[in-house]
């Protein structure tokens, strides 16, 4: 996984604020309970979110920050601290709604590895 | 011979068990009847089985084995269910090596490639246990961390080939902290732990399949070295559920099997038995019934063939395309033996009159296919919760990258395209870039619509075909606005509504695949599929699940349909869109014709 933003570092407990934001409202809408009352430091699973929800929450957050995720980042990551921390700090990723970000997000660069990506899989499948 | 190479082997394989309606051949019905009357493991055929060498294509050519793609083997696996369903999954069991094949180390592949060539060895699955069902997550067995190896503790239970059976894939728990990555994989070979250590349990007896060697395995304090661990601690779970895609699709040949002899066996019934001075085929309702069957055959067919060969062109897409077919085919196909069921009358329900009593057989032992492995219920729950990001992915590609979709879906569905070669790790757990089978409909309408300058077609055939798949673009496009503005939630607790819209996005799916399935393969299979009219016939009865009869356009003739069915049957060909050469006949049956002069008599 490339790095995407990597002077950025200024913005990323930013960043990571954002993510967890989401994160905890997703989860909250997505499992019907009150947003006060998920930690960000408790595994998902105590919330009632399986693993395979956990596999398909996945490709919601990767609509939302449009970047491609690996779909058991919530596995390997459990909780929404250090999945928010690693998709910030290794991923590189940033959201286009971190506030202080505003003027970053029309030269967002997610776009184009993204196409790539898709382009690039059918590549490796008709094995060219 | 076949022009299709996929087909040889099959084919091959036909030839060399012979005719199963004559009592001396391999797997023939009178001996799977006994053995089934008897409740007999069938050691003799899975014996002949090996000696014919089968076991090589159960091993992918790089682990120097015969298999190349899985429209090759779905065919030989309906070869072997048509016959006998005991027999043809107690071999097939072998198929769960694909979870080494797929995650194996070299050394992994070396020992279970050589083991099942050079010692006749078969595998179990090892994931059930008895309080938890598909619950995979509560295991209760354990592998608990040692110097060089786990101690494993507890039960598998109800475990198919647990006792017959010298590797067991066993999934436990290593982490006691629980979530999705406390599970691991075990390739336990019985041979290397200590006998002490380990027990099978006593049969159990079922309903159907009732030679199976059914039973269970309890390990208590068992050493297993750390080389029979397959890939990572911690990636059970992943492994389990990639290699459920595979193995999911793959149980359609299975009902596709029964499906065959199931219909084969009532129309040969239907075709000789006379009744107020004509056939029973000769009357109109069961003669609907039965070209009914033999349609619902045909969408499976298509359906599955796609997803076949999907492994190869669009791995990433499996996990939704091999719930599909899960979910379709297996229920629809236990609801064709059911049907054709009274057609057969009284026969269905004796267990001597007719063939043997291989109806009722058949009727047994296929009611498991849509259960094990995966429930129904499961197969929709996975692919439910994929529904919405199914949406989201179709109208963001909509129009995009038509070219690629188009050289995608005739890879896929063009049956002489050679395939690229399976790579098991680019399956993913959950659908990426969408669902190309139903992104491609405006694609097909565009074909669909540049056939209509094609003298050779019938106007009234091909206008019905359009129209019918404009229908099923509308009810996808209500489809989508329902998941759009549903409250979809995660979890179990799914509305019974939603498990709806899961069944008919199946439906949806297995349309289209007959679409392209013509559209691709029109110049290469035959008259009768490239004259269409199966084709509208099977859409029209696919959008029944959404519409009344009086909302769709007026049923074509399916005099064709009847007819090409009678030739197959007349020709030993398999009901099939490839139908390929089956056993033929070494002489007379005369079986049932006694029989039919009694019935006359009285
Ligand atoms: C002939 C046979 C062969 C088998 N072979 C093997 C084998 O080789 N290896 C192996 O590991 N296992 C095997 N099994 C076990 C089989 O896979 C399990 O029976 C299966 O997982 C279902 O478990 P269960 O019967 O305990 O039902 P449960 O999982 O306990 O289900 C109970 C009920 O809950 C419902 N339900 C479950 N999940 C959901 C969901 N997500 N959404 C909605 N409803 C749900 C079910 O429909 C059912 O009504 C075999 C079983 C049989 C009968």
């Amino acid at each position: 996984m490339q790095l995407k933003d990597s002077n950025s570092k200024p913005s990323s407990s930013n960043a990571v604020d954002t993510i967890q934001g989401w994160l905890v409202n997703q989860i909250a809408k997505q499992l019907g309970i009150n947003a006060q009352t998920i930690k960000i430091t408790e595994p998902l699973t105590r919330y009632g979110l399986d693993s395979i929800d956990s596999v398909t929450i996945v490709g919601e957050l990767e609509d939302w920050l449009d970047a491609e995720l690996p779909p058991t980042l919530l596995w390997d990551y459990p909780t929404i601290e250090k999945a928010s921390q690693y998709l910030v700090n290794e991923v590189g990723v940033t959201p286009a709604e971190t506030a202080t970000q505003a003027t970053e997000v029309t030269t967002k660069p997610q776009e184009a590895p993204k196409e790539k990506a898709w382009g690039g899989l059918w590549n490796k499948i008709s094995g060219s | 011979m076949q022009p299709l190479k996929q087909y040889w082997i099959a084919e091959a394989l036909e030839k060399d068990l012979g005719d199963p309606t004559n009592p001396d051949s391999v797997m023939s019905f009178k001996q799977v009847i006994d053995l089934d009357e008897k409740e007999e493991f069938p050691h003799e055929i899975i014996n002949w089985l090996y000696n014919w060498k089968l076991q090589h294509y159960y091993i992918p050519a790089e682990c120097g084995g015969e298999f190349t793609s899985f429209d090759e083997f779905i065919a030989f696996v309906r070869v072997l269910s048509r016959r006998d369903q005991t027999s043809a999954i107690a071999f097939t069991t072998m198929f769960w090596s694909y979870l080494t094949w797929m995650a194996g180390t070299d050394e992994q592949k070396r020992t279970l490639a050589s083991f099942m060539k050079d010692a006749n060895g078969a595998m179990c699955l090892a994931y059930s246990e008895k309080a938890h069902g598909s619950d995979l997550l509560a295991s209760d067995v354990r592998a608990k961390k040692v110097p060089g190896g786990y101690i494993l503790n507890g039960e598998k239970w109800p475990i198919n080939r647990a006792t017959i059976s010298g590797v067991t894939f066993v999934l436990a728990k290593t982490d006691e902290a629980g979530g999705a990555r406390s599970l691991s994989l075990f390739m336990v070979e019985k041979s290397k732990i200590d006998p002490a250590n380990y027990t099978h349990l006593p049969k159990i007896y079922t309903h159907g399949i009732r030679g199976s060697d059914m039973s269970g395995i309890r390990f208590e304090n068992c050493f297993i070295p750390e080389s029979m661990r397959l890939g990572a601690e911690g990636v059970g779970l992943e492994l389990a559920l990639k290699g459920f895609q595979i193995t999911r699709a793959l149980c359609a040949a299975f009902s596709q099997g029964a499906a065959d002899t199931a219909l084969r066996t009532t129309l040969k019934f239907a075709l000789g038995r006379q009744l107020y001075g004509k056939t029973v085929f000769d009357m109109p309702q069961p003669k609907r019934t039965l070209t009914d069957a033999f349609l619902d055959i045909l969408i499976c067919d298509c359906a599955t063939i796609g997803v076949a060969r999907g492994f190869n062109t669009m791995p990433e897409q499996i996990s939704v395309w091999s719930a599909v077919v899960k979910y379709f085919v297996t229920t629809t196909l236990e609801t064709v033996v059911q049907n054709v069921s009274v057609v057969l009358g009284s026969r269905f329900y004796m267990r001597e009159e007719h063939d043997w009593g291989i109806f009722q057989k058949v009727l047994r032992d296929n009611a498991i296919i849509s259960m094990f492995d995966g429930s129904t219920v499961v197969n929709l729950h996975a692919l439910l919760l994929q529904l919405r990001q199914l949406t989201k992915s179709r109208v963001k590609n909509a129009g995009r990258n038509q070219d690629t979709l188009q050289a995608r879906l005739q890879a896929t569905f063009d049956l002489t395209q050679p395939l690229p070669a399976f790579d098991g790790k680019k399956l993913e757990l959950v659908n990426r870039g969408g669902d190309d089978v139903l992104q491609g409909l405006e694609l097909a309408l565009t074909s669909l619509s540049d056939l209509q300058t094609d003298s050779h077609l019938n106007s009234e055939v091909l206008q019905q075909i359009i129209q019918l798949l404009q229908m099923v673009q509308e009810e996808l496009k209500t489809l989508d606005h329902q998941i759009t503005e549903s409250t979809f939630q995660f979890g179990h607790e799914q509305a019974p509504e939603v498990f709806d819209i899961a069944k008919q996005y199946c439906v949806l799916h297995a349309a289209s695949s007959c679409v392209y399935m013509w559209l691709y393969n029109r110049h290469h299979l035959g008259d009768f599929f490239a004259s269409g009219e199966w084709l509208a016939l099977s859409l029209r009865k696919l959008l029944l699940t959404f519409r009344p009869a009086k909302a769709l356009p007026t049923r074509l003739s399916d005099e064709a349909v009847s007819q090409e069915l009678v030739r197959l049957y007349n020709h030993n060909r398999m009901f099939s869109i490839v139908p390929f050469q089956l056993a033929q006949p070494q002489q007379e049956e005369i079986t049932t014709d006694a029989t039919q002069r009694l019935q006359l008599q009285a």
